[in-house]
């Protein structure tokens, strides 16, 4: 089977996570408002929809990597899984003895997934640092961090400003606008480094 | 483990990504193999091997670690 380029990887996971915050922002605040059980269940999951395509699109470029490919993957999910269960566990020790409050629906099971996500994207790169990859894959085929930390830093920005003046949450508006500033220092960081980098690649 | 698959690429002037095209695998894990940070599996040795016409013995042997 053909391997997966990361560009054309990349470019489809893009265009599915643009088309889920879009769906969070129109098509999910309608599970709110609509009385009818059935009609609320399908707002309120229809932005499941690209994710499960992302899932499956991760799935597929692990089937077609190979061996090395593959053990990053596997030591990069097997932290994620390693992590998420401990933040879990200590979280539900502490809410037990009541120590600290959580809200299981709408806190606790909502950042399982950017957790498991983000572990799994650090420590992959880390292990592929260690085998002698640039870890960032600022150097391959692959659209650049400063780019992609860009895109992100966009859609948190869309969200702040859809939660503002749409759904009047300032609490949220700020929290998504706090995450998207901190993404973009990000892409800042990343963009200058990949600037230096090509400037001391010229002969 | 040490290995003579950079001298062996150069040998015949492909790239490292020429060589990892011709073994199906990444850039990364050629560069993995040649600076011996990564051990291939058995198939994909047999592979290197058959590629260069030569044994596995010849191309890889025990290092240090």
């Amino acid at each position: 089977m053909a391997r997966t380029t990361k560009r054309h990887y990349e470019r489809r996971v893009m265009i599915a996570m643009a088309i889920y915050v879009v769906l969070l922002m129109l098509v999910w605040p309608q599970a709110r408002s609509t009385p009818d059980i059935w009609l609320k269940i399908a707002y309120a999951l229809t932005p499941i929809v690209p994710l499960l395509y992302v899932i499956w699109l991760m799935a597929q470029r692990i089937f077609n990597s190979d061996e090395l490919e593959q053990r990053t993957h596997l030591i990069g999910l097997g932290a994620a899984a390693a992590v998420v269960s401990i933040v879990s566990l200590v979280c539900g020790f502490l809410a037990v003895a009541k120590v600290m409050t959580i809200d299981g629906a709408s806190i606790a099971l909502i950042w399982i997934f950017p957790i498991l996500m983000i572990t799994y994207g650090g420590v992959r790169s880390y292990a592929a640092r260690r085998y002698g990859s640039s870890g960032c894959d600022d150097d391959d085929e692959g659209m650049p961090m400063y780019v992609r930390f860009s895109i992100v830093a966009v859609m948190f920005c869309a969200i702040a400003a859809f939660a503002y003046y749409r759904e009047h949450d300032e609490q949220m508006a700020s929290f998504a606008m706090g995450v998207s500033a901190g993404i973009a220092c990000a892409a800042i960081f990343f963009g200058v480094r990949y600037w230096l980098r090509r400037h001391a690649a010229k002969p | 483990m040490n290995n003579h698959v950079r001298a062996l690429r150069e040998a015949r002037g492909w790239s490292q990504g020429d060589l990892a095209e011709r073994l199906d695998v990444s850039r990364q894990t050629v560069n993995a193999i040649e600076t011996s940070k990564y051990d291939p599996s058995l198939p994909l040795a047999f592979r290197i091997a058959k590629l260069f016409r030569q044994t596995i013995e010849d191309i890889f042997e025990p290092g240090k670690h």
